[in-house]
């Protein structure tokens, strides 16, 4: 059992998927439950990772599989490699978490099309478990665009009135960059081959060992960054977010924001900073010139927004850099306040678009101006956006607060100090653009009488809502819970980083008049 | 002719002669669906001989190798002719086809491909071209009463004619500068000096040519759309994979020989692949008719493929017939849909057409979008290792300028081949109902779709057979 855990968890939702498949079209309720039943199914085979004392002791890489999977001639190999640390290890949960919360909001806002909607909602689920749980480049590349084709048709399928601009302009945006990667990622491998390294197909672990000249680091870089930057999105490619999130139907944004845009921050810690930490020295300045461009940019369009799920959209744009800021420090703090908001993102941004699929479900529009003094009628719906609008605000005792806040602090602490003070403004405007959003959609008097005769959330709503709240206070709280399982992890990457960056130093010279013709 | 080479062509025989079976008694007994089923036998019972029934000659008569090489397409194609006609059993009854003759042609087009592969010499090489490329002008125009079928039947009928006469004189001129007509003594006979003889240079030049306009490839592609568009859809499909496809099988022996001579064609070759790479895609980028679309695509897939054959050495090599399976299959899934929804006033070609339809057959409108999706080159399907292949073949032998261009390229592509998928599933107001598919579309569907998917996780007992049966350099 555990030793394919990661396999069964992984394939579980494809399985489901076929089962999907052989359902009838019109047993839309039929349908959707099973959809629930397999995604949680997938939860419950993902609980013994977070259960898992290993991850406090060790920062490897644990319940290892492997299997050779492609060998073309003599030359490629590419292997089915696949394993957690502690970083990984809270975006899977994260994954499986989010997933049966995604199903459930589904229950009234999907109707059309049904059956296509579970089956693409469980193959991106494959696809995105896939992604997190690869240890070879070449899977990760083929989990990355599994992720892709799902979320094409999401979005293209089931949204609104715009879907098909949104749909083809995130599917450009994201093909770009992933071509750029592919490019890079073959480019390791002949540069792997020709050193005589020891490889292992197109495993990462081999390739962090590499001792890359800094001259070739830069593009590679470049490379995965720019591919990584398109999904996180970091300004100024963020453009095709605002147009995704607002096009996608609840569940689509839900995963996008909660999952899909970690991809990105993912692939930084992962594959772009310890694969290329030299070129990443030199980039750093600018990475988090942009993540805090992104962060006032963000908070500043957030503002000016009409329409609450645009609003959010910007919002993640801002969130997404102090992840990325808190990355860039290169220090624990910040490394784990990055990894931490990661979590809280796709917590905190996952509720307030379930939040404004509530709405959008009830009135039809996602318009501020449509809506004022909802609190009066609907006062559970009241409290849990308050509450939600705290944790994205990053009030203390939310989880909002533990991540910015150290993020903030581990950029202080670094070289970006000027970055981070910066970047405090965002909090300020994050309060201002939230609590300014609060206030007209649900206090003052109710001056559209189309909003006389809405009601409050139903138990399926309220019951999708409160696991979401429950981890807003228990990282509000107790994050230790959380980052005593990441932190074996972080200290490794950054040793790893730091020892690499020596070794290339050292050895630049040598090991590029050492090309060996590989047959 | 001995017992011994009959016995080693048998598989061909067996589509020719079961063709001419068909046609002969067709005349007295006509019937539709009988022949096309027999022809179907038939065509499986070729590839079945051709994988089992070892030969005990190398060679027949100079002009065909029996080598495992030839084998592998033998099958490829025979497998082909097969799918073609069991795709065509509903198209032909719609369409008032007289049987025996529509199975008669496809067959014979069948074994002119398999010979055209295992052309051995530059003589087998226009025997087997010529073969299919007859039997195609009667087919291109079998739909007589559409103006449409006839303009695609005469435009291939003129332009074939031409490429087969810069092919006669082609031939005529290497056979001149070498004095062989047999493989590869024939391209090694063009060395003096390690450089090309000028008359073979010459007979090259027109090679290119008369290959240019057999597998369109700019700027002599300018036939390939409206042909595409005219002919019926299950032949568009025959054309597009094994027609293309056997030309290609029968130059990577022919590059092979050219060894180190392919240098001084260079320039000339990757101005073709360069050409069909960008033309190719401008023109399919404005294309609102799914058949000239898949046209105009084909033009750049062939310049991958001519890319892939400029890389040469086994890498190259593996890489093109890689590409080549892939490529026709997805192409024969695509143009199989089309005819799966073809009715008596017609085909379904333009996208207007197709609005909605997804809502309506959402198994073959899925089918299709996989086929458009491996197309492009999105992974997990069969078309993104194909890609990587020749992309990888070309960055090893230092085509990088060519390889950047084919890179683009594909990502271009990937709008065009989005398009169709868009006006399936995402547009609304659902198109009226078209013909209900039949199980034996479903299974050539089924088919292909399991295929594109199979070889997209796991390309890899594919690509060791192909290292196998690799001629020997």
């Amino acid at each position: 059992m555990a030793d394919n855990l990661l396999s069964l968890m992984t394939f579980f939702p494809l399985l489901g998927m076929l089962l999907i498949l052989v359902i009838p079209r019109d047993n839309g309720s039929l349908l959707k439950s099973a959809t629930l039943v397999v995604t949680l199914i997938t939860f419950v085979l993902s609980l013994p990772l977070a259960f898992d004392d290993v991850f406090t002791v060790s920062g490897g890489m644990h319940y290892r599989e492997f299997h050779e999977w492609i060998s073309i001639g003599n030359f490629f190999q590419m292997n089915y490699n696949v394993g957690v640390d502690g970083i990984s290890l809270w975006l899977v949960m994260l994954t499986t978490f989010i997933m049966p919360i995604a199903v459930l909001s589904t229950w009234n806002a999907v109707d059309k099309n049904i059956k296509g909607f579970m089956a693409l909602l469980l193959l991106l689920e494959t696809g995105m478990l896939g992604a997190f749980i690869s240890l070879d480049l070449f899977l990760f590349y083929i989990f990355w665009e599994l992720m892709l084709i799902p979320m094409y048709f999401l979005i293209g399928i089931w949204g609104g009135k715009n879907r098909i601009y949104a749909a083809v302009k995130f599917f450009i945006y994201t093909a770009v960059g992933s071509l750029l990667m592919l490019v890079a990622i073959i480019f390791v491998y002949y540069y792997a081959v020709q050193s005589g390294a020891p490889i292992n197909g197109f495993g990462i672990q081999e390739f962090y060992r590499l001792a890359i000249p800094s001259g070739a680091q830069y593009w590679l870089f470049l490379a995965f960054g720019f591919s990584f930057a398109i999904k996180v999105p970091m300004f100024p490619l963020h453009t095709w977010l605002p147009d995704a999130h607002t096009e996608a139907p609840t569940a689509g944004s839900v995963i996008l924001a909660a999952v899909l845009l970690k991809m990105g921050t993912y692939g930084y810690v992962r594959f772009a900073m310890p694969l290329f930490p030299d070129a990443l020295q030199t980039f750093i300045p600018l990475l988090a010139f942009l993540s805090v461009v992104g962060i006032v940019y963000g908070s500043l369009v957030a503002m000016m927004q009409e329409d609450v799920k645009k609003l959010v959209a910007y919002s993640s744009v801002a969130h997404l850099g102090f992840v990325m800021l808190g990355i860039f420090a290169m220090n624990m703090q910040g490394l784990a306040g990055g990894m931490i908001q990661m979590i809280n993102h796709g917590i905190s941004t996952g509720a307030l678009l379930l939040i404004v699929g509530f709405i959008y479900e009830r009135r039809h529009t996602r318009l501020i101006s449509e809506f004022g003094g909802l609190a009066h009628k609907m006062p559970i719906f009241a409290t849990i956006f308050l509450i939600i609008t705290f944790s994205s605000i990053g009030l203390p005792g939310t989880n909002g607060f533990v991540g910015e806040f150290l993020a903030l602090m581990g950029a202080f602490e670094s070289g970006l100090r000027w970055y981070a003070v910066v970047a405090t403004t965002g909090v300020i405007f994050a309060a201002v653009y939230m609590l300014w959003m609060y206030q007209r959609v649900m206090f003052g008097k109710m001056t559209n009488p189309a909003n006389e005769n809405l009601k409050d959330l139903s138990a399926r709503e309220i019951v999708l809502m409160v696991p979401l709240l429950v981890f807003v206070f228990w990282i509000g709280v107790y994050p230790n819970t959380f980052f005593e399982k990441m932190n074996p992890a972080m200290e490794q990457l950054l040793n790893q980083m730091e020892s690499k960056v020596a070794v290339v130093e050292q050895v630049e010279q040598p090991v590029v008049a050492q090309m060996v013709e590989y047959k | 002719m001995t017992l011994s080479d009959l016995h080693a062509l048998l598989p061909q025989l067996i589509l020719a002669l079961g063709a001419t079976g068909i046609l002969m008694v067709g005349a007295w007994w006509p019937s539709r669906a009988p022949w096309v089923l027999t022809g179907v036998a038939l065509s499986f019972c070729a590839a079945i001989s051709a994988g089992i029934v070892l030969p005990t000659v190398t060679e027949v008569g100079g002009m065909f190798g029996v080598t495992p090489y030839a084998r592998f397409f033998t099958i490829l194609w025979s497998i082909l002719t097969g799918l073609t006609l069991l795709l065509s059993l509903r198209y032909a009854k719609v369409h008032r086809f007289a049987g025996a003759e529509y199975t008669a042609l496809v067959l014979f087009a069948g074994a002119g491909m398999s010979l055209l592969s295992a052309a051995s010499s530059l003589v087998g090489l226009f025997l087997g071209l010529e073969t299919f490329t007859l039997v195609l002008y009667i087919l291109i125009a079998f739909n007589r009463g559409e103006a449409i079928g006839a303009e695609a039947g005469l435009k291939y009928l003129v332009m074939g004619a031409v490429a087969t006469g810069f092919l006669a004189f082609g031939i005529a001129l290497i056979y001149a500068s070498s004095g062989s007509f047999h493989l590869p003594e024939a391209m090694h006979g063009l060395q003096i000096d390690g450089q090309m003889r000028p008359l073979g240079l010459l007979g090259w030049a027109m090679l290119l040519v008369a290959i240019g306009f057999k597998v369109s490839l700019v700027p002599f592609h300018l036939w390939t759309p409206d042909v595409y568009q005219g002919a019926p859809a299950p032949v568009t499909g025959l054309l597009a994979t094994g027609a293309k496809g056997a030309m290609f099988a029968a130059l990577i022996p022919l590059f092979a020989a050219l060894g180190t001579l392919t240098l001084e064609l260079n320039a000339v070759l990757a101005a073709l692949a360069m050409l069909s790479m960008v033309g190719g895609t401008l023109a399919a980028l404005p294309q609102r008719n799914l058949k000239r679309m898949l046209a105009y695509s084909s033009v750049v897939h062939m310049g991958y493929l001519l890319l892939g054959l400029m890389s040469g050495g086994p890498d190259g090599q593996r890489a093109v017939i890689f590409y080549l399976i892939v490529y026709g299959i997805a192409t024969l899934g695509a143009f199989g849909v089309i005819t799966s929804f073809a009715q008596a006033d017609g085909e379904p070609q333009d996208y207007e057409t197709f609005r909605g339809l997804g809502y309506r057959h959402p198994r073959r409108c899925s089918a299709l979008s996989a086929f458009l999706l491996s197309l492009a080159g999105i992974p997990p399907l069969a078309g993104f290792f194909g890609k990587f292949g020749i992309f990888h073949a070309a960055l090893k032998s230092n085509h990088h300028l060519l390889a950047l261009v084919g890179i683009l390229a594909a990502l271009v592509s990937v709008s065009y081949y989005l398009r169709p998928i868009i006006v399936l599933f995402m547009q609304e107001r659902p198109a009226q109902r078209l013909r209900p598919g039949c199980t034996h579309e479903f299974a050539v569907l089924t088919v292909c779709f399991s295929l594109v998917l199979y070889l997209g996780l796991y390309p890899g007992p594919l690509l060791e057979l192909i290292s196998q049966i690799l001629p020997s350099p």
